[in-house]
């Protein structure tokens, strides 16, 4: 029976490269996400705005469970297959 | 002889990585690295509400002697610290005569901050930060926010401070 993870394994790599490639852009624009969150809920903070902090916490939570769930689709790479 | 050239090299068992999946792996590894960080950054911003939230920083109480008035001449400045606590402070007669007291640590990265006199300005001399001594508002420079600012009290000829300075500064 094929699945999704098979059909992507069997894809061209010109594919998986451009689908690796897109996965990481949108990590790193994630992280950059949260590198600003993180900035801002801390300048807040320390200015005795303490309202950022939580929902730039949740949003930064939020982000990296999509990050998690995005390694999902991470392309496997070559697997030998059992040619003899 | 002849068997060595038809078999691979040793080096080839000690390290079975095809050149095409080894390329994979390492950027496999770097969406994993990217997702372990976007785990930390979120891990940073919990820490930074429950800090602000549940472990708030003491508010300075009640008001404390720092010296004589004329013991700061126009323009001049005094360093204190509170008694209980190892936050360096700056009191300030501006030559409009009026009293500031500001905490000492850019808001930048916590470099000692002077003022410049006559410019009616504090100054971080790190990485040329400066700050409204009238107000603690940043001027120019990378500090994020004010410096955080007590109130200051004249008693006659004592000078006093206080807690809540930066709503009396901003006003």
């Amino acid at each position: 029976m094929s699945n999704f993870k098979d059909a992507q394994n069997k894809a061209h790599p010109n594919k998986s490269n451009t689908l690796m490639s897109a996965l990481i852009v949108i990590l790193i624009l994630n992280v950059g996400i949260q590198i600003w969150l993180l900035y801002t809920g801390l300048n807040n903070a320390l200015e005795d705005n303490k309202d950022i902090a939580l929902p730039a916490f949740i949003a930064s939570a939020v982000l990296f469970l999509i990050s998690f769930c995005w390694l999902y689709f991470l392309p496997m790479g070559y697997k030998k297959t059992g040619k003899k | 002889m002849s068997d060595q050239s038809n078999q691979d090299p040793h080096w080839k068992e000690d390290f079975p990585v095809e050149r095409t999946e080894a390329t994979k792996v390492s950027r496999r590894d770097f969406a994993r690295f990217l997702c372990l960080v976007s785990g930390g950054l979120a891990v940073g911003s919990g820490y930074v509400a429950v800090k602000a939230n549940f472990f708030p920083p003491e508010k300075v109480q009640g008001e404390h002697f720092i010296c004589k008035a004329d013991s700061v001449p126009t323009g001049g400045t005094r360093s204190f610290v509170l008694a209980g606590s190892d936050i360096p402070y700056i009191l300030v007669k501006l030559e409009t005569g009026h009293w500031r007291a500001y905490e000492q640590k850019c808001t930048h990265l916590s470099c000692a901050v002077y003022y410049k006199p006559g410019s009616s300005q504090i100054v971080c001399p790190c990485h040329e930060g400066f700050f409204d001594a009238m107000t603690g508002e940043v001027i120019a420079g990378p500090p994020p926010r004010p410096l955080p600012a007590l109130e200051v009290v004249v008693k006659g000829e004592d000078i006093y401070v206080r807690a809540g300075g930066t709503e009396l500064a901003k006003k």
